[in-house]
């Protein structure tokens, strides 16, 4: 069964960063983010953190936490949830 | 390809910088006794928001005023040196900055007030400081990040060299706003901690300072000079460097043959971050090996643009007094072994190496030593 965080994430991916010819279901969850297929860079990736702290509600504390966060969808799909508990 | 050098050496005639201690001697005092101009406070002035490492001039908001509230202390900087003449056919002016009004340009946006808009905008910001400080014409602006005050001084240096002038003065200010404190909060490496430039650490975190410096340049008077300089972009990519560190090699490899025979110590970047930490202090044990590395930013914040010519200003005054701060807010382990955390005597060497690195993939770095 297909866990609706992820899916909600990658909507919101393609959404924020406006992924032309790329569809949610194109996002392998395992993938790297960043300097992958999709071609992400650091400015995108500074606007999915931004998106993310207002979509979620929580804080990324730092670029190294950041870049961990966004290592892959299901990283960040984690890295949410842990944060949500708190 | 590396960048430029200046071949023929440039006089520094006098050279001043302003920083939350005040100016170069104040703040060789401070950092000498390891203070830290940093305090945390809302990253977005009144509006509140994170509590980051920020160093603010005293008395100085993080809010933009109008006129800016930096005013009287950068009239007070240049006063020593703000004789008639500046902005003439022989005596040019280089300003540099990585902001100028950009935090005016915000506040109108916030505030609707017009007032905002005379210093929002580069030519506006400069155009109105050259008045209040009675230059004339020939006033040339250089915006390049955070290497902007050492673009300043190799503009200025060439001109010299090229005969077109007898002295130059080059100013450069860097004052802090919501927008540019915010935008760096944005990007996570403006954080609740403070800096440790340089220590090998889980996070980097950098800090952000008021800061403004000048420096009067000469083809004939002075008891320092600034031997070579060198500028090199590594057209890698807008926020990263290349990760084997090249792009820092590049820029400093030309100043190595510049200073065969000297010894010297070497003023880094060091804004705390953890990459470009890395890089930069291998560089330089790779190209000075065993040369002592300092960085000031633990204390001071990163001075952005500004910060080539408020560091070389702190150099300088190191030189003269005959000790160097260390790296101030920094402890072991750290990336290198050539990184010096506490001060030392530097009568022992003949010499200085400055740097600055820039978004976009732009180094910049210069030697200082006796004329």
């Amino acid at each position: 069964m297909t866990d609706p965080l992820i899916t909600r994430l990658k909507h919101l991916i393609v959404d924020t960063l406006h992924l032309d010819g790329v569809t949610p279901d194109d996002i392998d969850e395992n993938a790297p983010l960043i300097g992958s297929g999709l071609a992400l860079d650091s400015i995108d990736a500074l606007e999915l953190v931004v998106k993310i702290e207002k979509e979620f509600g929580i804080k990324i504390g730092s670029s190294e936490e950041s870049r961990q966060a966004l290592a892959s969808v299901a990283s960040l799909a984690d890295f949410i949830r842990v944060r949500a508990k708190k | 390809m590396a960048g430029p050098i200046a071949s023929e050496t440039v006089l520094l005639k006098a050279c001043d910088c302003l920083t939350p201690f005040g100016g170069s001697v104040e703040t060789l005092t401070a950092l000498l006794s390891g203070e830290r101009a940093l305090q945390t406070q809302p990253v977005l002035g009144r509006e509140g928001g994170d509590l980051v490492p920020l160093a603010l001039l005293p008395g100085r908001a993080l809010d933009e005023t109008a006129p800016p509230s930096w005013l009287a202390q950068v009239r007070a900087l240049l006063a020593p040196v703000n004789e008639a003449g500046w902005g003439t056919a022989r005596r040019p002016v280089f300003v540099t900055s990585s902001n100028f009004g950009a935090g005016s340009l915000y506040a109108y946006r916030r505030s609707g007030d017009a007032a905002h808009m005379g210093y929002g905008a580069l030519v506006n910001c400069v155009g109105w400081l050259r008045q209040q400080l009675g230059w004339q014409e020939n006033v040339t602006i250089f915006s390049h990040a955070c290497v902007s005050a050492h673009l300043g001084l190799l503009q200025a240096s060439r001109v010299l060299q090229a005969g077109l002038a007898d002295e130059a003065l080059v100013f450069s200010f860097d004052f802090l706003s919501p927008f540019v404190s915010g935008g760096f909060n944005a990007l996570k490496i403006l954080n609740a901690d403070f800096p440790a430039p340089y220590q090998a650490r889980a996070t980097g975190s950098i800090g952000l300072g008021d800061g403004a410096g000048y420096a009067v340049l000469s083809r004939t008077s002075g008891d320092f000079a600034i031997v070579a300089q060198s500028m090199y972009n590594e057209m890698h990519h807008f926020t990263a460097n290349q990760p084997n560190g090249a792009g820092f090699e590049a820029c400093l490899a030309p100043l190595a043959s510049q200073a065969a025979g000297r010894r010297l110590w070497l003023k880094g970047h060091g804004t705390g971050t953890l990459d470009a930490g890395r890089m930069e202090s291998g560089a330089f044990a790779k190209v000075f090996a065993g040369a002592p590395l300092v960085g000031w930013k633990g204390s001071l914040g990163h001075t952005l643009g500004s910060c080539g010519l408020v560091e070389l200003a702190l150099a300088l005054a190191a030189i003269r007094h005959g000790r160097t701060p260390g790296t101030i807010g920094s402890a072991a382990p750290t990336f290198t072994a050539e990184v010096a955390i506490d001060a030392f005597a530097n009568d022992r060497y003949d010499g200085v190496v400055c740097a600055s690195n820039a978004f976009g993939g732009a180094h910049a770095a210069l030697l200082l030593s006796h004329a």
